[in-house]
């Protein structure tokens, strides 16, 4: 198994009061809340962490978050092409550049070219959705984002490969009468294709191109759902079964010196889901294109908004009846379920993977077992108010007890 | 948004496009083309305008129980689609009334083809950019909060704003697809189109610039402004009503509009 460090680099050390009276904190938080000072440092503690990251061998992910608390990354290619330089040895995982967000995909092809050359063939590309607070911050049409999504992939895949350029491309949602990027990817054909989906509509189309499908705290059900759809399209369109390499989960991960301990720093992690995922409705339920029309009921009464107040609660019952009724959840439903969460409900759910080397491993083996096997790990080490020094040791303690272990699971073809 | 369900009530054929439609009343024809949200058959305005024209009110594709066609996406598509369904109506001429969004449609296609137009009216109409790049003519119904959106749709938001634990599931998914299908049009540029302004002077039929002087949507003195752009319009405000006068004062409504289709000349 590989295992890969995720920091999104928040900014958490907006005055509480603030974000209570804010209706949302992305998109709309005022940038007025966020000193510059602060986030130099916070960007220099978060690269010096990839870079133990490099020492240690745990590969590294840059992703991009606009205009919001839960992430300074606003310009993934900015990131990497810093990391792709100071990183020397282990891969690094671009999730991603908000491919549908960005006008013209020809230059996130050549950017992701240049950062492959760099770093000489050390780049996987991921690509996200996006969804809810970046339409408004990108000015993106959220009613033909998956569209624009797909169309995207497939203009930077041939940008990447085709080397007997120019090429035209005349798409429904992009032009580009001339595409010959320089240089060309270091990696033949491409660099690997990651996407990051949990809805078993969009999986099934990542499984029949066999890229990597990475699924960030979507617990045991919805990756089993996920992952089973990914396989389910494979096999109906005839083409052969992949290992497990090509599934990875992202968790909240965390080891201290004692369960205890490691529990208790990893508790901070939590941070990320229950502060900076507060949005407001007209970035979440009632985006337009989020929630298909058959939904709307569900989620449209006041009755039925994912429950917010009430401790341990996993949503609302009408949200959990949306669920069960029909097979794919839109992504508001999730969020619905993942908000004010302890860390035990988050272990239980196999969202946080906290505690000693021990236990961690155990944690994760278990949910390794329970989902079919994955042959990746993305650790979210750091988030909220964990610190710098709390997230060194957590890198350290995970490289050298857990991962010796994890690298010993080898990619399979399950029956 | 081609997830509709078996279609409702009567329709309107025109070539491959099959729309959603309500018919009322009878008199001088006119095509009343909604605006956010699909014209609910409900509402009173239809009978009133009922006793004194005879009401064709489509739901444009992608909006209510209409389907809309894949490749069927700009607002231009909708434009075209109207002027097809002009020339399909067994009128000489028709009335065109466009409420807000349909505003602009209705502004849009009076500047395409104005001799299948009898009377033209703008009803707190979209389309065009009046003030400074840095001003925004019309509330930006998507980023902002509910809340504040119902304030400003509404004189009396108390009373107008949708409840939805009150709607039908039927209701509440129309409300879905009309919200889907004006982003999918509206979106970009928003609400307008940036050529519009100019060709106006093109409309030569009479018309009839209306507005809710409580309008927090798009404003009256945009209305105005409208207004002085089309050769010989009018313009007329209604009292106590929002963005949507049609709704809070249908028979104030009723009465200008009627009085202004009846007009000889």
């Amino acid at each position: 198994m590989e295992v890969w460090y995720h920091n999104e680099n928040p900014y958490p050390f907006v005055p509480q009061d603030v974000l209570d009276r804010a209706d949302s904190v992305r998109a709309s938080l005022p940038n007025k809340y966020c000193d510059p000072r602060v986030a130099a440092d916070l960007f220099e503690e978060t690269f010096d962490e990839f870079m133990l990251c490099d020492e240690c061998g745990i590969n590294v992910v840059a992703i991009e978050h606009h205009a919001g608390i839960n992430s300074l990354f606003g310009a993934n290619p900015l990131v990497l092409g810093i990391l792709a330089r100071q990183i020397r040895k282990v891969r690094i995982l671009s999730m991603g550049t908000l491919i549908s967000l960005r006008p013209d995909p020809v230059r996130v092809a050549e950017e992701y070219a240049t950062a492959d050359v760099i770093s000489r063939g050390r780049l996987d590309i991921g690509f996200v959705k996006s969804g809810a607070s970046e339409m408004a911050s990108n000015n993106a049409n959220p009613v033909t984002n998956i569209e624009r999504y797909w169309e995207a992939i497939d203009l930077v895949t041939k940008a990447l490969t085709f080397q007997e350029g120019p090429f035209s491309w005349e798409g429904k949602h992009y032009t580009h009468r001339h595409v010959n990027i320089w240089p060309r990817p270091w990696q033949q054909p491409h660099p690997p294709l990651w996407a990051a989906t949990g809805d078993p509509e969009t999986a099934s189309e990542v499984g029949r191109r066999g890229m990597v499908n990475v699924l960030v705290l979507r617990g045991e059900e919805g990756t089993r759902r996920a992952w089973a759809a990914y396989r389910q399209a494979r096999a109906e369109a005839g083409l052969p079964k992949v290992m497990t390499d090509h599934f990875a989960y992202a968790a909240l991960v965390y080891v201290g010196d004692t369960h205890e301990e490691g529990v208790e720093i990893g508790s901070k992690l939590l941070w990320f889901l229950n502060t900076s995922l507060k949005m407001a409705p007209q970035y979440a339920q009632f985006l337009p294109g989020a929630t298909p029309p058959h939904f709307a009921p569900q989620v449209y009464r006041p009755a039925s908004k994912p429950d917010t107040q009430a401790k341990g609660s996993t949503g609302s019952s009408r949200v959990q009846a949306a669920k069960a009724d029909k097979p794919v959840a839109p992504a508001i439903l999730n969020v619905g379920g993942l908000t004010n969460i302890d860390s035990a409900q988050a272990m239980a759910r196999g969202i946080l993977f906290a505690g000693s080397p021990d236990t961690v491993y155990q944690q994760v083996m278990d949910f390794y077992r329970k989902v079919g096997g994955f042959g990746h790990l993305v650790m979210i080490g750091r988030s909220g108010f964990m610190t710098h020094a709390e997230a060194e040791k957590g890198i350290t303690l995970f490289a050298r007890e857990v991962l010796p272990r994890l690298k010993e699971i080898a990619p399979v073809t399950p029956p | 948004m081609n997830d509709i369900e078996a279609p409702v009530g009567e329709r309107l054929s025109v070539k491959d496009i099959e729309l959603e439609v309500i018919r009322r009343g009878r008199g001088r024809p006119v095509l009343l083309l909604h605006g956010l949200h699909t014209v609910d058959p409900r509402a009173p305005f239809l009978d009133l305008l009922g006793r004194r024209a005879e009401i064709i009110a489509p739901s444009h594709p992608g909006f209510g129980h209409s389907a809309r066609p894949m490749d069927f996406d700009t607002v231009y598509d909708l434009v075209r689609l109207y002027l097809d369904v002009l020339e399909a109506l067994p009128y000489e001429r028709v009335s065109l009334v466009g409420l807000s969004f349909g505003g602009w449609l209705a502004a849009e296609i009076a500047v395409a083809c104005s001799y299948r137009i009898d009377r033209l009216v703008l009803v707190d109409a979209f389309g065009i950019k009046i003030s400074d790049r840095e001003t925004p003519d019309i509330l930006d119904v998507f980023n902002t909060s509910p809340q504040e959106v119902e304030r400003h749709r509404w004189h009396d938001p108390g009373k107008w704003a949708p409840d939805f634990n009150a709607l039908s599931d039927d209701e509440i998914v129309v409300h879905a697809r009309n919200w889907d299908a004006l982003c999918l049009y509206g979106w970009h540029p928003y609400m307008y189109n940036p050529q519009l302004k100019r060709w106006l002077r093109r409309i030569r039929r009479p018309t009839l610039v209306l507005w809710g002087a409580s309008d927090g949507v798009v404003t009256p003195s945009y209305g105005r402004a409208y207004s002085a752009l089309i050769p010989g319009s009018r313009f007329d405000v209604i009292a106590e009503a929002g963005h949507h006068p049609e709704i809070e004062q249908p028979e104030a409504f009723v009465e200008r509009v009627a009085a202004f289709l009846e007009q000889e000349g």
